[in-house]
């Protein structure tokens, strides 16, 4: 029908997934649009990692649709990997490399080799102190280690970016930093689905908000224009709930 | 209960829910009393087996029909070398040892049939007595169990909770230490068991095993304290893990065997060849009792008339050669104890050079200890020759004066004397060493453990105040 | 950069990635220095007995030299030097070389009472085993392999990293890391031996042999430390498990299987021979020398009619008696014989289960330091010693005297050469082994993007 108009970033069509005998995902359905910044909201085994993975092809989902830039991770993992950057979460680098040298490495692991002018632009972009650049990362704090982390996604140049709990354990300023910089990747197109339970910092930076709850999306919020982009008390009433049915 | 009592009960706790180290544990105690069942029926064939060759070659001997002494002294007598009892335990050297010797006279054969010489390649591997796996297995066992006791803590933020629970880092330790070492004693204790039912059936005295269940329950002491003191001092369980495998890979495997290559480069054994050649040699400048003109035996034969009060040697009531070969015998002999006393001075240097190796490696100080109160070490098979050759000695002369006086009076170019005198010689009846005789080889393994141990205990102590320190 | 490189920079950039290759790099060259060391000290005990030897020879033949020598006195007291010299891959796996005897001095007396002569060694040196490449071969190359390949896949997994690595579209990277790690193992390993053989003039294809057991054995330990690392959850449960699986292939096992071996073949029949032997020699002084004769010219036809001698003691007589003697006993000694070579091929079908002893069989039997080896060393003095004793028989049995003259054509012994060999079948299971490890990890590591792993993170 209208196939000359560019897919989704990201696209899930009533999921469906189960770990043995327990269903994890009951027809989970959500679209990420390109420049958007969408807040996966959910308690624990609400099922958000497994969002992520059948995102990241490492699950082939029992039933249902999910496309990257509409690409099927499973059939084609390699297309589908290329289109995304994954931050995991809590996760360290390589202890003995620098943070450029980390960076370097991933990136030719993903061959996505963009040369030293493209990893000191994104350690930049994340607001690493230059003077830490060439530094072992055993010296990092956590906030510092997270920052690489995210230079490498951005240094990919990728349209997706997938990024689970990236906030957690980050002191208030880093988180604002952090959300500095969604605001740079909403503004370069790129889609953004981040997985948390952290609501305040959902609050501030998600153009949409879903919860997840009993494996689909129970309820959806978009930011308002103006003002106080959402009703945070009213979001944390609902979450509250979203978490005890889960 | 004190805290550390509590903590040590708290390893126990961990060790019994611990599936992977509980069957750890039932292998390696299966696996000693294997050891000690296959070892000790070994043992038992083998007593058995020289004990039924020593009875058939004595009778052998016995059954020689009427002969010149000098056949007989040809003849010659095995003697096979009795298996200490506790050689099941411990093996030692005893598998590497020649075990029988044909000892004649005016010659000094070699002791053969070493079992390593008629095994394949595969019994450098190890022989599987309780010996080796307390000495080689055990350890790895006590570091898998030990060494992410305090680390874990560490690396789990319990120590701290610990310790803003006002635990200290002294009882924290102590805690660990006595848990572990409860569990290295019950580690060792089916072997102690073996041990201990071996006196009961009266084949050991009790000071002996005592020091053997003392030195073997000091050797994986050493193991799980050191296990515990590495892991306090190191930040997580996995440094721990890798710092003692690397420790029992120097310790008990890399440095027993390096440290040979050192000893045999420094002091070069000299071959037996060498030996018999430098003997006839020697031999040779003493006299040659076939040269009538030779000094030596000029000056012996006018001692022998003198002694007899004689002028010719057809006068004398005595076979003169007879009396020759008595002579030679002593002047062989005293050489060869000299090449052989030679030979055991390097075999010491060299075997001396490994023990001072004992403070890096105290697997080389348990061994020795474990050998020398199984009875199984080299001084127990130096002891064995030393034996063997004073019998030899005692036998070839009986023999010779059997020739001096017995053939004169015997009539015909073929004198031979009655079979009846083989019964008059001696058999040999070996007189098992006692370990006590030889006290500084027990007191310095025993030294090297001990001190090892204090170190240790002296190490924990700082990593307690470091405990204590980083609470702060 | 192209991945390799970034991975080749990675792995050379870990201290303890570093500190484990230097380590097996200098184990494995001073095992390499050790074995030069070994075989340059028997070689120079070699030299050093050839010249005594020599000059004891020199001496017997002036003493006994002269226009009516007596060919009997010289074959009693002549001894000859038969020799071994270390086989030149002998540096690499010494064997059981430090302790069967590579020197025997033989006469023409009886063989048996001969054969089984012990050169001196120290008996505590050798209890540890020897330290040669073989040994770091077998023992230590798994502990490095393990110490570098067991968190593999769960040290990612234990940082985080499992899952940013599995996200990228790039693939190979475990392959990459493995074959890497088994490239740097295998040379840290490899290179002291070409060295090695190199200063040992060491023949080229033996030394490939030996390399080639080591590519196999250390894919094996490849293989199922990936195996382990991609199955366990933790580093410190797969190092455990690897370390088990070490101590169970290295040193359990083999010890279990020595003495399952010790038990079902005895070797007493040496015994048994040697004192039988004397039994038979010993008699022949108290039996008519015509029943020895005999049973003699059973065996050497070519000498009856010249039995004859006047007086009691003829050499003649003396040395077919003891050539009865051996010949008596040369069942028992067959017997012996077998029961060595029945340890021997249980050993070998033991290393058809155990990588472990299947590459110590393959390194020692190309190297001919076996039992093996030892065997041949044995036969080759058999043949010796019956070429001395043909030697002497016609001086004895036609009364031809011994003059300085002769002493020139005894015999010498020639030293045999190395009959190390290519064992085929061990190899062929060494390399099934292997390829099942490496088969079975691969297939394990490449499902790691799939479900059950997916769960953790």
């Amino acid at each position: 029908m209208i196939a000359h108009e560019t897919p989704p970033a990201i696209r899930i069509a009533d999921l469906h997934h189960s770990y043995g005998a327990k269903p994890i995902l009951k027809g989970l359905t959500l679209t990420v649009r390109h420049g958007e910044i969408y807040a996966l909201l959910g308690g624990n085994g609400a099922g958000k990692s497994t969002t992520l993975n059948a995102l990241l092809g490492f699950i082939a989902p029992a039933s249902g649709t999910v496309r990257v830039c509409g690409t099927d991770p499973v059939a084609q993992p390699r297309q589908a990997r290329a289109q995304m950057a994954y931050v995991p979460e809590n996760v360290s680098l390589y202890d003995h490399l620098s943070a450029r040298e980390n960076i370097g490495y991933f990136l030719a692991l993903a061959k996505a080799d963009r040369g030293a002018d493209a990893i000191d632009e994104a350690l930049r972009e994340v607001g690493l102190p230059a003077d830490a650049w060439d530094k072992r990362l055993s010296g990092y704090s956590k906030g510092m280690r997270q920052k690489v982390a995210i230079a490498l996604a951005l240094a990919r140049d990728v349209p997706v970016l997938l990024l689970d709990e990236p906030t957690s354990g980050l002191d208030p300023r880093a988180v604002l930093e952090f959300n500095r910089l969604l605001d740079t990747a909403r503004a370069r197109k790129v889609a953004v689905l981040m997985v948390t339970h952290d609501l305040v910092s959902a609050v501030d930076i998600a153009d949409r908000i879903g919860f997840l709850a009993d494996g689909r999306i129970e309820e959806e919020r978009e930011a308002l224009a103006t003002g106080a982009r959402f009703d945070l008390n009213a979001l944390h009433d609902r979450y509250a709930r979203a978490g005890v049915s889960a | 209960m004190s805290a550390a009592t509590l903590i040590a009960r708290e390893e126990w706790r961990l060790l019994l829910r611990n599936r992977a180290g509980l069957i750890a544990t039932g292998l390696l105690v299966l696996l000693i009393l294997v050891a000690s069942f296959t070892s000790l029926e070994r043992r038992s064939a083998i007593a058995a087996d020289r004990d039924r060759y020593q009875t058939s070659v004595d009778r052998d001997f016995d059954a020689q029909p009427d002969r010149h002494p000098h056949r007989m002294v040809h003849y010659g007598q095995f003697v096979f070398r009795p298996i200490a009892p506790l050689a099941f335990f411990d093996a030692g050297v005893d598998g590497f040892t020649g075990n029988t010797i044909l000892l004649e006279g005016h010659r000094q054969n070699s002791a053969n049939f070493a079992e390593a010489r008629q095994s394949s390649l595969l019994m450098r591997f190890g022989q599987l007595t309780p010996a080796f796996v307390l000495q080689t297995l055990a350890p790895l066992l006590l570091i898998f169990l030990g060494f992410a006791s305090v680390a874990r803590e560490t690396e789990r933020a319990t120590l701290r909770l610990m310790l803003a629970q006002g635990i200290g880092g002294r009882s924290l330790l102590a805690g660990k230490l006595l848990g572990h070492g409860a569990i290295a004693l019950a580690v060792g204790a089916p072997a102690f068991a073996v041990l201990i039912g071996f006196v009961i059936t009266g084949s050991a005295a009790w000071p002996t095993i005592m020091l053997m269940i003392a030195g073997y329950a000091g050797w994986l002491l050493l193991w799980a304290f050191l296990s515990v003191v590495v892991s306090a001092f190191a930040g997580r369980p996995r440094d721990a893990l890798a710092i003692l495998i690397g420790l029992w890979l120097v310790m008990v495997v890399l440095l027993p065997r390096a440290l040979p290559v050192m000893a045999a480069a420094q002091t070069p054994l000299a071959t037996n060849i060498e030996t018999e050649i430098a003997l006839h040699r020697d031999l040779l400048e003493v006299g040659d009792s076939h040269d009538p003109d030779d000094p030596y035996f000029n000056d012996f034969r006018e001692d022998v008339l003198a002694r007899y009060g004689v002028e010719t040697i057809e006068e004398l009531p005595v076979q003169y050669a007879g009396l020759v070969s008595i002579e030679g015998e002593r002047l062989t002999t005293q050489i060869y104890a000299d090449a052989a006393r030679r030979q055991a001075a390097r075999e010491a240097r060299q075997n001396g050079l490994v023990y001072r190796f004992a403070l890096a490696s105290p697997l080389i100080a348990i061994r020795q200890l474990s050998m020398a109160l199984a009875g199984s070490d080299i001084a127990a098979h130096r002891d064995f020759l030393d034996q063997a050759e004073a019998f030899r000695y005692d036998f070839v002369q009986r023999l010779n004066r059997m020739q001096a006086v017995l053939i004169p009076g015997i009539e015909g170019d073929d004198p031979r004397i009655a079979a009846a005198n083989w019964r008059t010689i001696p058999r040999f009846s070996y007189t098992r060493p006692n370990p006590y005789d030889r006290i500084g080889a027990l007191v310095w393994p025993a030294g090297i453990l001990l001190g090892w141990l204090i170190a240790i205990l002296a190490t924990a102590m700082i990593a307690a105040r470091r405990i204590e320190r980083s609470a702060r | 950069m192209n991945p390799l490189g970034a991975e080749t920079r990675l792995f050379l950039r870990s201290g303890r990635n570093i500190a484990a290759l230097l380590l097996l790099l200098v184990l494995s060259a001073t095992a390499v220095w050790a074995g030069i060391a070994e075989v340059a000290n028997q070689r120079a005990a070699i030299e050093r007995v050839a010249q005594e030897q020599a000059r004891d020879l020199a001496a017997v033949e002036d003493a006994n030299a002269g226009p009516q020598g007596d060919a009997g006195y010289v074959a009693y007291y002549a001894f000859m030097l038969t020799q071994d010299p270390p086989p030149p891959l002998a540096f690499a796996a010494i064997g059981q070389r430090d302790l069967q005897p590579y020197l025997l001095r033989v006469r023409a007396l009886g063989l048996e009472a001969q054969l089984y002569d012990s050169e001196a060694y120290n008996p505590e040196l050798a209890l540890p085993g020897v330290f040669d490449w073989a040994f770091v071969l077998i023992y230590l190359l798994p502990l490095v392999v393990i110490a570098l390949g067991h968190d593999l896949v769960t040290g990612e997994r234990e940082t985080g990293r499992l899952r940013l690595l599995l996200s990228l579209p790039g693939d190979g990277l475990w392959r990459r890391r493995a074959v890497l790690r088994y490239a740097a193992v295998l040379a840290a390993l490899v290179i002291p031996l070409l060295v090695g053989g190199a200063i040992m003039a060491a023949p080229a294809g033996g030394i490939a042999v030996l390399i080639l057991t080591a590519v196999l054995y250390c894919a094996f330990w490849f293989g199922l430390t990936l195996l382990a690392g991609a199955a366990m959850r933790t580093s410190a449960t797969a190092a455990t498990a690897m370390v088990g699986c070490w101590i169970m292939l290295t040193l359990v096992l083999p010890t279990l299987g020595n003495a399952a071996i010790a038990r079902a073949v005895p070797v007493a029949k040496g015994i048994d021979l040697t004192l039988a032997q004397r039994e038979v020699v010993h008699r022949g002084w108290d039996i008519p020398k015509e029943q020895t004769f005999e049973r003699f010219f059973v065996s050497h036809p070519e000498w009856r009619g010249r039995e004859e001698f006047e007086g009691r003691f003829h050499w003649k007589w003396y040395y077919a008696m003891h050539q009865v003697g051996d010949e008596a006993v040369a069942e028992d000694a067959a017997e012996y014989r077998a029961s060595l070579e029945r340890r021997e091929d249980l050993t070998r079908a033991l290393g058809f289960v155990l990588p472990s002893v299947g590459s110590m069989n393959v390194v020692h039997r190309i190297a001919d330091t076996d039992i093996e080896g030892q065997l041949a060393y044995r036969d080759s003095i058999a043949a010796f010693h019956a070429r001395l004793r043909a030697f002497y028989y016609p001086y004895l049995f036609a009364d031809r005297p011994f003059t300085r003259a002769d002493f020139a054509m005894i015999p010498r012994y020639s030293v045999r050469t190395a009959q190390g060999s290519l064992g085929v079948w061990p190899l062929a299971i060494l390399a099934l082994a292997a390829l099942l490890m490496i088969g079975l990890g691969a297939r394990r590591v490449s499902r790691l993007g799939g479900e059950g792993s997916a769960r953790t993170g």
